[in-house]
């Protein structure tokens, strides 16, 4: 499987803004802990979201607010653990 | 096997009188001993306190975690409120353990988590003991998880009569908790985090009832929504979140229902207040045993 940043930023944030009228103007780089955008169902469904869909798996310490605080860091983290020939960028 | 309550009740003396008027009611008389009372947080002084520990911290913190040391450190000052009922009996818990409904979301449907002896571990453990458990539950990898598959097997007429069984027992005995689906009775607390995006404005909220009698109270949280109020002459907007408790008059009164629930309130609109505790299993099994050993 290859995986794209931009295919996976646009996946993200399609889940992301499909949550509630309120959730449609979130973008990349929107800071979704500071905007209360991010409560514990999101997030929870957000890691489910990217383990079924990209087999990437988060541990419980993995859950911190450098990981998740944007779409954009998401992005990286779920990268960061593909293996290399994977992960492209743009 | 753990035994959550101590050995002996409350003495009869040491209860008060109206309560025992509740406790030995007839049930002919149809007593209903369950008290509400609802109170408003400070969002604001919350949500900026949650931005900010979550901007340096190693773990995301939300409004349940603070709920649920708020929860446990009033808990700590009222200990005559970490009790519950068994028979016409009181009993105290042995220790101030928190339990909380979240979505089990294999399951589709609520579960519950227990976070034991929650006045002693910090936001930070809460958060990770929490995240922990969701990440579990949403995988089906727990132990609860598997023995929840297994008595989700039982055929409805077995089950009917288990669930009959075991109510009985528990409410009429005291007991020890066996395994990790009764694991949960061992907390009086039972707290719910109803804050979720999209949530409507809570104006009233009544829990439900379990059968058992373990949990005597129910201390739910709302949505943040804007209220306008008078601050100093002046009309300003401030964020505020309800926050219901569900007691039981056999226990406790409306003023000690009022009182915990202000310390609860004071804590979470000034969450500052909130730091401190352990985050290392360690220092908090050796703080478990020292106060054993005390007792």
């Amino acid at each position: 499987m290859t995986i794209n940043r931009k295919k996976l930023e646009d996946n993200l944030m399609h889940f992301v803004r499909s949550r509630s009228p309120r959730h449609a103007a979130a973008s990349p780089r929107m800071d979704l802990l500071e905007t209360g955008l991010l409560d514990s169902l999101l997030l929870v469904d957000l890691i489910f979201h990217i383990e079924e869909s990209y087999g990437v798996r988060f541990d419980s310490d993995q859950v911190n607010p450098s990981n998740f605080r944007t779409v954009e860091d998401i992005v990286a983290v779920v990268l960061g653990q593909l293996p290399m020939p994977q992960a492209q960028a743009d | 096997m753990k035994w959550p309550l101590v050995r002996r009740p409350v003495p009869q003396s040491q209860v008060p009188l109206y309560n025992r008027f509740y406790l030995y009611a007839s049930s002919a008389s149809q007593v209903d001993p369950t008290l509400v009372w609802g109170t408003e947080i400070d969002a604001d002084a919350l949500q900026a306190f949650l931005h900010e520990r979550n901007r340096n911290g190693r773990i995301v913190l939300t409004a349940a975690h603070a709920l649920i040391r708020a929860t446990a450190l009033a808990l700590e000052q009222f200990p005559e409120i970490n009790a519950r009922l068994v028979g016409r009996r009181i009993y105290a818990f042995r220790d101030v353990n928190i339990r909380m409904a979240f979505f089990h979301r294999r399951n589709s449907e609520m579960d519950l988590l227990l976070i034991e002896n929650a006045h002693l571990k910090s936001l930070e453990r809460i958060g990770l003991e929490i995240w922990q458990r969701l990440l579990q539950a949403g995988r089906g990898e727990g132990g609860r998880d598997r023995d929840l598959a297994r008595f989700r097997r039982i055929p409805t007429f077995w089950f009917r009569r288990i669930v009959r069984l075991y109510g009985f027992l528990d409410r009429h005995f005291r007991l020890p908790t066996l395994g990790r689906l009764d694991g949960t009775r061992a907390g009086c607390m039972m707290v719910n985090d109803l804050s979720f995006s999209g949530a409507p404005p809570m104006r009233m909220y009544k829990p439900t009832r379990f059968p058992d009698k373990s949990d005597v109270f129910n201390l739910t949280l709302g949505p943040m929504e804007p209220k306008v109020v008078a601050r100093s002459d002046q009309f300003v907007s401030v964020n505020v979140m309800p926050l219901f408790l569900r007691a039981d008059h056999r226990l406790v009164d409306a003023q000690q229902v009022g009182r915990f629930l202000g310390v609860v309130r004071d804590l979470l609109s000034n969450p500052d207040k909130l730091a401190g505790g352990y985050f290392e299993s360690a220092d908090i099994d050796r703080i478990v045993e020292a106060t054993r050993k005390q007792k």
